[in-house]
């Protein structure tokens, strides 16, 4: 089943800097430069690399909302999205296109604290996705917030509540149930576990390991520490001044890294190994 | 940084191009101009002249043609909008901005005479607000909860609610009309008879000796510090009106920036260095507080010293706000304009200000 | 530090600080929060002792509370003893305190973007902590400050004292978090979470250099607050596990992680990518949710959460039973074994 579902070529982005009387871009930044990579139908890619690497550019590209976000930002290169009636170019999609496209790929971000708006309720949060998407009617709709509440190990009875009132692991779910609601093939996880406690950590990896058997997900894992990435990931890029400097698979990658600065991030890892014993 | 201003600097000249423009086009199209006015006033002294004629004839019969022709062309209504217009920006610029229609002076003068007014009670009342509203503000923070805090938040919040203008005819009904207590003057910006001097003054000062060869009272012979205790008796009314609205808004801005930077993370740094409760507060917390104060200062410095048209209109003081109320009652649009030109480039550069401010106070903030 | 050092020859020394049931609450609304109930423990010269637990826990408020930095209100000490240096912390004076903080105890905070104040510059900041304790002239007060941040890895000291805190990275500024917690050579370091917002190249460098400092510094101990099992088992000579308030396990690194007895240690540990048993797909979490502070059982306060848990746990509070060497764990399934 080797089937690419998302193939990133040569993509290239630019975050302008501006300046100046007039305010022009007087100058630009690279954060990500030429990286190349390919996710297959049912694998989870590990993207790992220290902070500003250009890890979080790459995630917010396959969503396509630098546009909106970041004016002036240029982008190179193709992200290609293998949808049902073929491949399309994320990059190029307008709008209205981009907003069909979401209900295929969804992404989910790290801090649980601020990415759910406060005044909805966890029910609408959930809901907001799903009505956009699913032309499903009203009741249909509450049914599958309920159903995707239990899924993530939350209650149903938990819709009504606001987000403030949940721990940070519980948010978190929020959010996974957000972005499963709409049953896409692709999700993008913005380090989704790092805020969390080992053990809350322990339960949403698991979680999203279920819940890729059950609706044979993709994943592209975006995550800074790399016993985390090891685990969930089938293969591991490791992100470098905005390059892929290795991508292999797993085990490989993180027990036998072959470049340099992978070696360091690997080597820099605390092990939970007491220093006198090893 | 410096870029970020120029750049500014150089954005006020659209905007007080647009900002006139529009006030400009409206004036032209507003019926009841000037033009209007004085064809009345001809047709009125015409019909006076005439004796008894009253009846309803069509103006334009009144007036000869050559005549309405030669009022259009003062007021540049002969030509296109955007010529007049554009003539008279290329006046502003050379500080002319033309004679009043209504007095028949230099709209300039008019201004000039009057801004040091304004400014004066505008600026008291703006300097006396920071000092007290700081202070009160901060002690308001360190009380959080306890009566004192809500009462003065009642007090305050009272103040807010009612409009200047409106607590100034009531503070000179109480205190100046005489029908309850007669201890302050009903207004204007200073005494036209020796009656109307403070006690104090009247106390120090002999009535001959302000008085001309005629007997009228000359404010100039009074002792400098006659007249600035006079001037001050009249400030003191209408510049508690002027303070009154900005109050609230203020000190509780001041209590709120205080409050959440005592709950920020180098509070408690700064404790766990062993600094006193004291410098904590004082030397961390309010300079970070003052933030937020500092981005309004520029706002309200504009707004203040373009002077409140009601509050002086009540206390009879004639400043700019009492100059454009007038003008706008009159449609004096020579003189709108002519505010106008003053308010906008106030509230512009106002702006700027806050923004030099801002980069002063907070090392974090780099324009560009 | 001796790396052979067990638990009985450090008996043997006075601690350094020894904290006897402690007790913080707060008062919220529907109660008493007891965030710490009853802590006791004692950190030694020259080690450094870990705290560790999830979140909510009370590990930060363990440390507030010795700094007697406890927001009060809603927060206040209900009792204990905190001896430092012969004396008791929780009966000093304001003032008193004011003394220690900064000067015999230096405390260093998760957020470094944070905990710096934003519009003064770091020498200041540095410099201000050096005038509060020690009479120097502003040049002698400004040496010591190039003198610290030279020593936490500050290249150019002497030029960046005039610069502000967001002209620094974040683990240049943890540095200067650093320096100004030590540049009074205090003799306990409380590290809360130092280096939880970096990342972990920066983390590698920040502990390095901890304990580089400590080593140079003899007697001084370092307390460090963390969630982070590697970064305990990396620095820490001794480790105390908290939950719900509580102290459960404590011991030495290599008892907390070769011979954890705790099942929240255990489970603590399980949860961890790198202790996943081989051919097996999922991590083994603990089950549940950290129950909210106000509905703790009353006896055991992980037995909702617990595996193991027999009939009576939720009752009553079990003892800390010693498991030998100074290994102390709250758990009612050792009774037998300690007997
Ligand atoms: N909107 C923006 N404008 C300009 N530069 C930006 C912008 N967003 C990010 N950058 C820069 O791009 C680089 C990559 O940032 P990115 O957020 O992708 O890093 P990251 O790998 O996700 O890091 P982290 O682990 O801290 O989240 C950084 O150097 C950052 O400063
Ligand atoms: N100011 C406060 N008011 C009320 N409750 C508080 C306050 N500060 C702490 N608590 C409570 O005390 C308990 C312990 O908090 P503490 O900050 O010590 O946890 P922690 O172990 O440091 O967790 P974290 O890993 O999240 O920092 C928590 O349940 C918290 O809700
Ligand atoms: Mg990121
Ligand atoms: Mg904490």
């Amino acid at each position: 089943m080797t089937k690419p579902l998302l193939e990133v070529k040569n993509l290239s982005i630019k975050y302008p800097i501006w300046g100046g009387v007039l305010r022009h871009k007087v100058n630009e930044v690279c954060a990500v430069d030429d990286v190349s990579f390919t996710i297959n139908v049912g694998e989870t890619l590990g993207l790992v690399g220290e902070s500003g690497c250009g890890k979080t550019t790459v995630a917010k590209s396959i969503v396509n909302i630098h546009r909106a976000m970041t004016p002036g930002v240029a982008q190179e290169g193709e992200i290609l999205f293998h949808t049902d009636d073929g491949p399309v170019n994320v990059l190029e999609l307008d709008r209205s296109q981009m907003r069909s496209l979401r209900a295929q790929i969804q992404i989910i971000f790290q801090d649980p604290f601020s990415s759910l708006n406060p005044r909805m309720t966890v029910g609408n949060i959930i809901d907001g996705p799903l009505r956009l998407h699913s032309g499903k009617t009203a009741s249909e709709r509450r049914e599958r917030v309920a159903y995707f509440l239990e899924r993530v190990g939350l209650q149903p009875e938990h819709a009504g509540r606001y987000p403030h009132e949940f721990s940070g692991g519980q948010r978190q779910r929020v959010g996974i149930a957000r972005a499963l609601a709409v049953q896409p093939k692709l999700i993008v996880a913005d380090e989704a576990v790092s805020a969390l406690d080992v053990s809350v950590q322990a339960q949403v990896l698991n979680l999203l390991q279920d819940l890729q058997d059950e609706f044979s997900l993709t994943y592209l894992f975006v995550a800074h520490d790399l016993s985390v990435v090891h685990h969930i990931s089938d293969r591991i890029a490791v992100m470098y001044l905005g390059k892929i400097v290795e991508m292999g698979d797993s085990d490989s990658v993180y027990k036998t890294p072959s470049h340099p600065y992978s070696q360091a991030l690997i080597s820099a890892v605390p092990q939970p190994i007491p220093r006198r014993v090893r | 940084m410096a870029a970020y201003f120029i750049r500014r600097i150089l954005l006020t000249i659209p905007t007080f191009i647009g900002v006139t423009l529009i006030v400009f086009m409206v004036t032209r199209i507003v019926p009841g101009g000037p033009l209007e006015r004085r064809i009345m006033e001809l047709r009125q002294a015409s019909a006076a002249q005439g004796g008894s004629s009253t009846s309803i004839v069509d103006s334009t019969t009144m007036i000869p043609k050559t005549a309405l022709n030669e009022l259009k062309k003062t007021f540049n209504l002969d030509k296109p909008a955007y010529v007049a217009y554009t003539i008279w920006l290329k006046n502003v610029f050379q500080l002319d901005l033309g004679r009043s229609f209504f007095y028949k002076e230099p709209v300039w003068e008019m201004i000039t005479s009057r801004f040091p007014i304004s400014l004066t009670f505008g600026l008291t009342g703006f300097i006396l607000s920071y000092l007290v509203c700081i202070p009160l503000g901060i002690y308001k923070a360190l009380k959080h909860g306890t009566p004192f805090d809500f009462v003065s938040s009642a007090i305050v919040f009272i103040g807010y609610s009612i409009p200047g203008w409106a607590m100034g005819v009531l503070l000179l009904l109480f205190l100046a009309s005489g029908r309850f207590v007669d201890v302050m003057p009903l207004g204007g910006i200073r005494s036209s008879s020796f009656d109307e001097l403070p006690k104090m003054v009247q106390s120090s000062e002999e009535v001959e000796g302000v008085s001309d060869e005629f007997g009228t009272f000359q404010w100039e012979r009074l002792t400098p510090i006659s007249k600035f205790v006079d001037i001050v008796y009249h400030m003191i009314l209408p510049v508690f009106c002027y303070m009154l609205s900005g109050f609230a808004t203020l000190t509780v801005l001041m209590k709120n920036a205080l409050m959440e930077n005592l709950g920020q993370d180098y509070v408690r740094t700064g404790f766990a260095k062993g600094l006193s409760e004291r410098r904590v507060i004082f030397m961390h917390t309010l300079r970070n507080s003052l933030i937020p104060l500092a981005t309004g200062l520029g706002h309200a410095l504009s707004l203040i010293m373009a002077g409140s048209y009601l509050i002086e209109f009540v206390f009879n003081i004639d400043g700019l706000g009492y100059l454009g109320f007038n003008a706008i009652v009159q449609r004096d649009y020579a003189v709108v304009m002519g505010i106008l030109v003053i308010n906008t480039m106030l509230t512009l550069f106002g702006n700027i200000f806050s923004d030099v401010l801002y980069a002063l106070i907070d090392p974090r903030i780099r324009f560009d | 530090m001796n790396a052979n050092r067990t638990q009985n020859d450090l008996s043997k020394q006075k601690p350094l600080l020894e904290v006897r049931d402690l007790r913080t609450y707060f008062r919220v609304e529907g109660g008493i929060a007891k965030a710490v109930d009853g802590v006791s423990f004692d950190v030694y010269p020259d080690e450094v002792i870990g705290i560790v637990g999830e979140s909510g826990s009370g590990k930060s408020v363990t440390s507030l509370s010795i700094m007697r930095l406890i927001p009060d209100p809603p927060g206040f000490i209900a009792g204990g003893e905190i001896w430092f240096n012969e004396q008791n912390l929780i009966d000093l004076t304001y003032d008193e305190m004011r003394r220690v903080r900064g000067n015999e105890i230096g405390m260093i905070f998760q957020e470094p973007m944070t905990a710096l104040n934003p519009v003064f510059t770091v020498g200041m900041q540095v410099m201000e902590a050096v005038r509060t304790h020690q009479k120097v002239s502003r040049k002698e007060a400004r040496n010591l400050a190039i003198e610290i941040l030279d020593k936490v890895g500050i290249l150019d000291a002497d030029r960046r004292l005039k610069d502000y805190p967001h002209q620094f990275s974040g683990g240049m500024r943890q540095r200067v978090m650093l320096a100004m917690a030590l540049v009074c050579n205090p003799q306990l370091l409380i590290a809360d979470e130092p280096t939880t917002a970096l990342d972990v190249t920066t983390q590698a460098q920040i502990l390095d250099l901890m304990l580089e400092l400590k080593a140079e510094h003899e007697r001084g101990s370092i307390m460090l607050i963390t969630h982070d099992l590697g970064v305990v088992a990396e620095t820490c000579d001794r480790v105390i596990v908290m939950y719900g308030g509580k102290l459960q396990e404590m011991g030495s690194v290599e008892q907390i992680f070769e011979d954890p007895q705790h099942p929240y240690t255990r489970g603590l540990l399980d949860s961890l990518p790198s202790h996943q048993r081989p051919g097996e797909d999922r991590l083994r979490a603990i089950p549940g949710n950290v129950p909210s502070i106000m509905d703790l059982p009353s006896g055991c306060k992980f037995c909702t959460r617990c595996e193991d848990a027999v009939i009576g746990c939720e009752n009553t509070e079990p003892p800390l039973y010693d498991v030998g060497e100074g290994h102390l764990v709250r758990c009612h399934l050792l009774e037998d074994a300690v007997k």
